[in-house]
């Protein structure tokens, strides 16, 4: 069934990936499945978007925006690792990271590529070692 | 006497549950570890639905699909002989040493996309160690037979298990695979026992069950 957009009316086919970008005419989020034979009721009985929808009863499609590239920048205090290797020979500590724990995770580049030193993760915490001793 | 054994035997069996409850052993908690996309998660789904009916993750052909570890608690497997272990199963995030988000990029990903998983899957390469360090009783290392089994990661991991002391199954995994060769894994890990199997089409499970009932049991 193609869908139609509740604000400006107009038609997406079935199955169109358009529509999840939003309206293309007006911008719109909300869509409605219409049945094929009555996708011109709204202009032939004059009626709007959300009344078709009252009589329908098909749910009102909302699409919502993607939200998890709007972060792009992770601060400091987020990082996983401990070591950036910015270029060759410059640096940055995570030195939040260091104080917490043992492990040592390096990551080359701007984003996204990590070494990870898994003996340094197989350590034992050294508050427990201390409580084993007692 | 037919009718006082029943009795009797329904009694002992009330008795034992009434002697669990007070000293109910601590369950074992087994963990699914292994290099990325060997087919952890492909496993504990099998055990899970084997033995309980349900699910514990999605998988996908991606590596670092699973960027959390899972658990699914008191399964209980039991054996030819009528032997049981309740045990919690943990499938963990693939251990590796270096996480690229490039590769991601390969299987049509979107760059940002990609840089998150990485990030995710660098995480998740932390939880899984972190688990190891506390909380696991007992491990079955996942291994792709159709790859060579001498990776870094692999001998430095079997390493870490060993030097906790920790009963290890080593899996190895992809049997249905025309260039699979689960004999090299034997070669390679002789010390531990090696269950070949096909975690896809379920080919051998049960006689990774029985090994699970006899290492972890």
């Amino acid at each position: 069934m193609p869908h139609k957009c509740t604000k400006c009316g107009r038609e997406y086919k079935d199955g169109s990936t358009e529509i999840l970008r939003g309206c293309a005419s007006c911008g719109g989020k909300k869509f409605l499945y219409v049945k094929e034979e009555e996708i011109n009721k709204d202009v032939l009985e004059e009626k709007s978007i959300e009344e078709i929808a009252d009589e329908s009863h098909e749910e009102v499609l909302e699409v919502v925006e993607p939200t998890v590239s709007k972060k792009r920048e992770v601060e400091m205090y987020d990082r996983v690792e401990t070591i950036r290797i910015v270029s060759p020979g410059s640096y940055e500590l995570n030195l939040e990271k260091m104080a917490k724990s043992d492990e040592r995770i390096v990551s080359v580049g701007k984003e996204g590529s990590y070494i990870i030193d898994l003996m340094s993760m197989a350590k034992e915490e050294p508050k427990k070692k201390r409580a084993k001793k007692r | 006497m037919k009718i006082f054994l029943q009795t009797f035997g329904t009694a002992k069996k009330k008795f034992s549950n009434f002697l669990n409850s007070f000293f109910k052993k601590k369950r074992t908690r087994i963990g699914i570890y292994g290099p990325p996309n060997a087919g952890k998660t492909t496993l504990a789904n099998r055990i899970a639905r084997d033995w309980t009916g349900d699910a514990i993750g999605p998988v996908s052909e991606i590596p670092h699909e699973t960027r959390r570890a899972r658990k699914k608690e008191d399964i209980i497997i039991s054996g030819a002989n009528g032997s049981t272990v309740t045990m919690d199963i943990v499938d963990t995030p693939g251990v590796t040493t270096k996480i690229d988000y490039h590769e991601f990029l390969e299987f049509g990903m979107e760059k940002d996309e990609a840089i998150i998983r990485a990030r995710e899957a660098t995480e998740g390469v932390a939880e899984a160690m972190h688990w190891l360090r506390e909380d696991i009783d007992g491990v079955i290392y996942m291994l792709d037979s159709t790859l060579d089994p001498f990776m870094q990661v692999n001998i430095m991991m079997i390493g870490i298990i060993e030097s906790r002391n920790l009963p290890v199954i080593i899996v190895a995994n992809k049997i249905d695979l025309p260039d699979a060769a689960p004999a090299r894994i034997r070669s390679a890990f002789p010390q531990h026992p090696v269950v070949a199997i096909s975690g896809l089409e379920g080919r051998n499970v049960e006689d990774l069950y029985e090994t699970m009932l006899e290492y972890f049991g």
